[in-house]
């Protein structure tokens, strides 16, 4: 990270420079670049960290002035340029953005999602539904972070956009109101959060169907609400959709690498579709470890534990960690499984116990 | 053709009083009070302050959204995801179905709000009961459901909602069985309206061994027992139709067996006397005389008792036909005639016309054609009475067929003769076209006899039938 500090008065005449994060007269400016000002150097440090670093060299042509085109032809090419590599650079924005947030560091996020949120605004304009997922990821960094306010702010910038174009996927909305609904848990406004979320189960299920993994977060924080609200019959009741929905879900992957395994001649013929490297994104996999993990400590820590659904919930684990490549884990928590279900049968969970084993025992880098 | 009498199949019944079941209006019920534009109108300028988000918002989705999402707001995921497979199940079979098809004309469940209500209503009363564990309720929630959708378009969730109910009733323990058992029958009768009796029959033991010294009563006062047995005495006898038309006879007896038990052991003569004519029926299909008449006797003493004339009627008429098929004529002419009186009698003139074209035909086999002649015309003056255009037509035919044969004799008696009165005998004939080849002389005075008005297709088939 280079360091420079600006003089202002060297600056060409009428141009005043402002911090990028914070838009406050600018002091230092990017050694790197040359093009991007920062009020103090610790936000200068906070984008760098963030996405500055990646972003650094790329920034140059857009923030240059145009190059004297001499004909209307190049002029157009080079309009046209701008925008693609302003496209590119907000997707490259978002998904740094996107990444920091799953892995939690909310802070690191907040930059990166500005300057998606900045590209998307001088490519689609103010208006559009292009930038509903960057307004989304602000909300849900500062969410992260307690600042509701701003939250809350950016949560009505997202659902003006999604209520002017009236197009948005269901994909986006579900997302919308899943935010929405984070937002009056923290604030403690169950009533309207329970409504957001019901919203954001009926989205998602619109866009994917009642069944799938997509559907489960909003049933997961639902679950949440009626807990807080002592409502335990509910909170039960959705815990255990929850749980069944990841079960289910890892089941299949389990069952198709169990299949694959079993009848090898098949691979040799396909080896392309052999897709066990990207089964979870990112995204699944943080809500997996959040959501299955807060279950276990709820169950484990009940009055009167249940044990069939306790190894239920273990077995999902176990078959997550075999999913993500966590071998030895795995095997841990399918032994713990094991146990359990010697203590009271659970029907089918001994069946798809067996094919995991075996799965795990299977991989060439499993330790003893 | 079926052999066996027509057995009229059964479907699950209307529920006594469907308008009751309507569910009563919730409390979100005033957001589709409010339909016409006007009222939505007056409404705003009333609430207008009060008007939150979630309300604006709730005019601006479908009612369906706003079901669904009320549901989940309490809670309720399991009926919302039931309402929502529900919803989608009924799309895709539509558009499977394609274009121009039945279903593609119907609502669609979605703009139906009468019945989302009541999906809604009782879904989730089912929902909470079970979430408290009492069973019992919950299936009286599924089986209100079931009762509400009996229109046929909506015999898919009717069906659907008596499956969960047959899930839900085996989790009932505490009521001995009472539950499951319904549940049983009710799925028998789903699929016998299906025309899966196999199925249906599987789910009429099982409902019958559940009831089987009990004493439970139905609405009506019935026990279940009895109704278990009607229901088993009904889908053997359909089942042994089934099988009589595949021609396996041996099984279809068997099953007909099981069925008189079974009218046996529900005490009911009606049932007993009918599984008794249908077994002399399939044991004479099957080529077991001398056993059909002593079954057919047994039908005909219980009619006797039953007093039933149609019964006892119909008891002849097989009586005679398995006599017939032994040869023994005389005695089947008897037993037909023994028919006919009944039949006067007690003015069954459907019975009346079958009897009298049975013994025409068999007057007309013998060659007693003038007898023959009289029977058709008696069974096509009946046919005339009840105004029944088909067996009007039929009866013609034979009477064509007895007069034509009545004739015959004659007219081959004078061509034979070859002598002069023979030809004046027959020219006077074709010119008369009188149905006796009367003395030419009187011919003029004599006029013509009663000739039933034969219409063109008949005569066109009367030399077809001659010649055969």
């Amino acid at each position: 990270m280079q360091t420079e500090r600006i003089v202002h008065l060297a600056l060409p005449r009428g141009r005043k420079a402002f911090c990028e994060l914070c838009l406050a007269p600018a002091t230092v400016r990017c050694g790197g670049c040359g093009v991007t000002f920062y009020c103090e150097v610790e936000h200068q440090n906070a984008d760098w960290v963030s996405v500055h670093e990646k972003i650094c060299q790329l920034l140059i042509p857009l923030r240059t002035a145009l190059p004297f085109y001499d004909s209307e032809k190049k002029r157009k090419h080079g309009r046209e340029q701008k925008i693609s590599r302003e496209k590119f650079l907000a997707e490259v924005t978002h998904n740094t953005a996107q990444k920091f947030l799953y892995e939690g560091k909310h802070e690191d996020a907040i930059p990166a999602a500005l300057h998606s949120l900045k590209f998307n605004i001088s490519v689609h304009g103010l208006n559009s539904s292009e930038l509903v997922p960057a307004y989304l990821m602000l909300a849900e960094a500062s969410l992260g972070l307690g600042h509701l306010s701003q939250a809350e702010e950016y949560l009505s910038q997202a659902r003006w956009s999604v209520l002017k174009t009236s197009q948005c996927s269901p994909a986006i909305e579900s997302k919308l109101h899943r935010n929405l609904g984070l937002l009056y848990v923290a604030k403690g406004n169950f009533e309207e959060s329970l409504y957001h979320l019901a919203n954001d189960i009926y989205f998602a299920s619109c866009a994917f169907g009642t069944n799938d993994v997509a559907v489960s977060g909003g049933y997961f924080h639902m679950a949440n609400v009626f807990f807080r609200q002592n409502r335990m019959d509910v909170a039960d009741s959705m815990y255990t959709e929850v749980t069944e929905i990841w079960y289910n879900h890892f089941k299949r992957l389990i069952d198709q690498q169990y299949q694959s395994l079993m009848s090898p001649s098949e691979i040799n013929m396909l080896p392309e579709e052999e897709t066990t490297g990207d089964v979870l994104d990112e995204s699944q996999q943080a809500e997996a470890t959040q959501m299955l993990n807060a279950i276990l400590d709820i169950r484990e820590q009940a009055s009167k534990p249940k044990v069939d659904k306790i190894a239920t919930l273990v077995c999902t684990l176990a078959m997550f960690h075999c999913l993500i490549f966590d071998m030895p884990k795995a095997h841990e928590l399918a032994k713990k499984t094991l146990h359990l279900i010697k203590l009271e049968p659970v029907e089918g969970l001994e069946d798809t116990l067996h094919r995991l084993v075996k799965l795990i025992k299977s991989k060439p880098f499993y330790v003893k | 053709m079926s052999i066996l009498p027509p057995v009229q199949i059964q479907c699950p019944k209307e529920h006594p009083d469907t308008e009751e079941v309507r569910c009563p209006s919730p409390a979100f019920a005033r957001m589709h009070l409010i339909k016409g534009k006007d009222a939505i109108d007056r409404y705003l300028a009333m609430h207008i302050k009060g008007l939150s988000k979630q309300e604006a918002a709730a005019y601006r989705n479908s009612y369906k959204k706003n079901i669904c999402i009320d549901m989940l707001r309490q809670g309720y995921h399991k009926s919302f995801a039931e309402l929502f497979t529900l919803i989608e199940k009924w799309n895709a079979l539509r558009e499977a179905s394609g274009p121009g098809s039945a279903i593609w004309l119907q609502k669609s469940l979605e703009e139906q709000p009468e019945k989302l209500d009541q999906l809604h209503f009782f879904l989730t009363s089912a929902e909470a009961a079970q979430r408290s564990e009492y069973y019992e309720e919950m299936y009286l929630n599924q089986l209100s459901l079931a009762y509400c959708f009996n229109k046929s378009e909506d015999r898919w969730l009717r069906n659907y909602f008596y499956e969960q109910c047959y899930k839900t009733a085996q989790l009932i323990k505490i009521d001995g069985g009472r539950k499951e058992a319904e549940a049983h029958s009710n799925m028998g009768l789903v699929c016998e309206e299906q025309g899966q009796f196999l199925k249906a029959a599987e789910h009429y033991e099982a409902f019958y061994h559940l009831t089987v010294g009990r004493i439970w009563k139905d609405e009506t006062g019935r026990t279940l027992n009895t109704l278990a047995c009607e229901h088993l005495w009904r889908i053997y006898t359909l089942l042994a139709d089934k099988m009589l038309q595949n021609k396996e006879h041996q099984q279809a007896i068997k099953t007909l067996i099981k069925a008189f038990e079974m009218a046996k052991e529900a005490d009911n003569k009606n049932m007993e006397a009918e599984a008794a004519f249908c077994l002399g029926l399939a044991y004479h299909s099957a080529g077991e005389e001398d056993t059909a008449i002593l079954k057919l006797n047994a039908f005909l003493e219980l009619s006797k008792i039953l007093g039933d004339y149609g019964g006892i009627g119909r008891a002849y008429e097989a009586l005679a036909q398995v006599l017939v098929s032994l040869g023994e004529v005389d005695e089947a002419i008897t037993y037909l005639e023994k028919f006919l009186n009944i039949a006067r009698k007690v003015q069954l003139t459907h019975n009346l016309v079958d009897a009298c074209t049975f013994l025409g035909n068999i007057y007309n086999e013998r060659g007693n054609y003038s007898k023959a002649c009289e029977y058709f015309d008696q069974a096509f003056c009946a046919a005339n009475v009840l105004a029944d255009l088909p067996l009007v037509n039929e009866t013609k035919v034979y009477c064509g067929i007895g007069k034509a044969h009545n004739m015959m004799v004659k007219v081959n008696s004078h061509t034979g003769a070859a002598d002069h009165v023979g030809i004046i005998y027959l020219l006077a004939w074709k010119e008369n076209r009188n149905d006796m080849c009367t003395d030419p002389f009187t011919v003029g005075q004599s006029g013509t006899v009663a000739l039933p008005d034969i219409s063109t297709d008949a005569k066109e088939e009367e030399p077809v039938i001659q010649i055969s």
